[in-house]
């Protein structure tokens, strides 16, 4: 594999959408501060919770569509015009898609937890519930990450993401409902679960097995144009 | 030294409503092939086959030595490629793009790509949304042209293009022509514009080659023979005939097997030549995709 050339592409996929990157980044900074500052309030930490989670959302949705965009914006003659195989431009798609994903990602869910560490008033109790929303929120990015590489359309991305946004709530409601996460997240300390345990891993697996999928399909290909 | 820069030997491939069949091509270093069909002949699908965007269900591509699609990522460090539905990023500026792809290619030349700027009136900062289609594929062709490739693939650059612009491409293509070393397969239902720059020929219709020879050939071995022929004379068993036109008094025939012999042959039978007609590249074209369509052999 041209490792170079991947980075490349990488690159090209982070200057193209560096606006939305840092727009994002803004957008979640912001957010963290005002959780912060309004410590007291529980309707302004929901609130923010919600933002934070819409814009890693949007964030991995808006990557993952400009990979469904090469094609309808017919740019995907040029990419493929130059030294890469087919191998290649999936795996510069999905690395460099994941990648400036967890440029947000990453910070975002430290933040969140140092927030909740470090403000007074949070319970630490919520952690082991935001840790594994938040890895819901990267098995739904990856899932819009199959469906934008392997179909390259934008309605089919387009209804991922819906899919992976009302999942998100779904289990998000549920979860709640178990004794060993919801009943814990009042908590004063980190109560940490063979439960939590058991969905951070599932959610892990989910996440492999998507990717796995992915590469997959794009081997079995003959038509790239 | 590779003898053959493109070769193509029995390449099949198959879609629901379109079979490109058995494709037989060969293009020797340095040469520049027009590959002309109508819409729908089969042209881009030859030319991605070629690139390793599409692969063969069955045959064997060759491209400067290598094997496709197996190595399609070293094959494209030596190919520039521009095809008519290729687009540049509309957001980032031609120059962002020239940068992009320097990075990729070692051969990259900035003196021929500021040259060719020039030449195409180009204004390196703008950006590519704001570009007439004319100026986006002349941007694109210095994005090919500029890297240096030993071959340059083109298919159909100039469709949708004013005849200015058209002009101005063909014009560079033209100066390409004098590098030796470089090998250029252009496809294009222009006829007009293959005619001028290639000096291979080959034609495709329905996925199937019609013929490919050197464009001198092509000129030299297809005729129109204007006849009259006195009454109770039949016409003579000429070769090649591949269609029959005028009334029976005065046929016109045309053949693809021409020799300053059959107008001797005429005469001996009583028949006289009234004139020979030199056929235009797209006289001959359309008259071998008739005769192919109506099932006679070339």
């Amino acid at each position: 594999m041209n490792i170079a050339m991947v980075g490349r592409l990488i690159w090209k996929d982070w200057y193209l959408n560096r606006a939305g990157i840092l727009a994002s980044l803004i957008g979640g900074v912001a957010t963290l501060a005002l959780i912060a500052a309004m410590h007291d309030s529980q309707v302004a930490l929901i609130m923010g919770m919600i933002v934070l989670v819409t814009i890693l959302i949007g964030m991995g949705a808006v990557v993952m569509l400009s990979a469904a965009s090469e094609r309808r914006q017919m740019t995907l003659p040029f990419v493929m015009s130059l030294p890469i195989s087919y191998w290649e431009y999936t795996i510069s798609k999905i690395a460099g898609g994941l990648l400036i994903f967890f440029a947000l990602w990453v910070p975002l869910v430290a933040a969140i937890v140092a927030t909740i560490l470090l403000t007074p008033g949070i319970p630490h109790g919520l952690i082991p519930f935001v840790l594994i929303m938040a890895v819901e929120i990267l098995m739904t990015t990856c899932l819009i990450t199959v469906v934008a590489v392997t179909t390259e359309s934008h309605a089919w991305t387009v209804a991922s993401a819906q899919v992976g946004g009302l999942s998100l709530n779904a289990i998000g409601w549920s979860i709640v409902r178990l004794p060993q996460i919801g009943g814990w997240m009042r908590s004063a300390t980190v109560r940490w679960s063979g439960t939590a345990t058991t969905l951070l891993l599932a959610e892990l697996a989910l996440i492999v097995l998507m990717l796995g999928v992915t590469f997959l399909v794009q081997a079995r290909k003959k038509d790239f144009l | 030294m590779i003898d053959a820069a493109v070769e193509f030997s029995g390449v099949t491939k198959r879609y629901k409503y379109f079979t490109l069949d058995h494709i037989d091509l060969k293009l020797p270093a340095g040469y520049i092939m027009g590959f002309v069909g109508a819409n729908g002949a089969g042209k881009s699908t030859t030319l991605r086959i070629l690139m390793g965007l599409v692969h063969q269900d069955a045959g064997y591509v060759n491209v400067l030595g290598h094997a496709m699609p197996q190595d399609q990522a070293t094959a494209k460090r030596d190919i520039g490629f521009v095809s008519e539905d290729m687009r540049l990023y509309g957001a980032a500026t031609l120059e962002w793009h020239m940068r992009f792809v320097r990075s990729i290619y070692p051969r990259w030349d900035n003196g021929y790509a500021n040259e060719l700027l020039r030449r195409f009136d180009l204004k390196a900062q703008q950006k590519i949304k704001g570009m007439s289609h004319g100026q986006r594929v002349k941007a694109a062709l210095i994005l090919a042209l500029a890297r240096r490739p030993r071959l340059l693939v083109l298919d159909e650059p100039t469709t949708g293009l004013d005849p200015i612009a058209r002009r101005e491409v063909l014009g560079e293509l033209m100066a390409v022509l004098a590098d030796e070393e470089r090998t250029v397969l252009f496809s294009s239902h222009n006829t007009l514009e293959v005619e001028q720059i290639s000096d291979q020929v080959t034609f495709i219709d329905r996925g199937r080659i019609l013929e490919s020879s050197d464009k001198e050939t092509f000129l030299d071995r297809w005729r129109r023979l204007r006849l009259v022929l006195p009454p109770n004379t039949r016409l003579p068993g000429l070769p090649g005939i591949v269609k029959v036109d005028g009334s029976s008094r005065l046929p016109v025939i045309t053949t693809n097997r021409f020799e300053p012999a059959m107008m001797a042959a005429c005469t001996e039978v009583g028949v006289s030549v009234q004139a020979v007609d030199v056929m235009t590249l797209e006289e001959i074209f359309i008259a071998s995709v008739q005769n192919q369509r109506e099932g006679g052999a070339l």
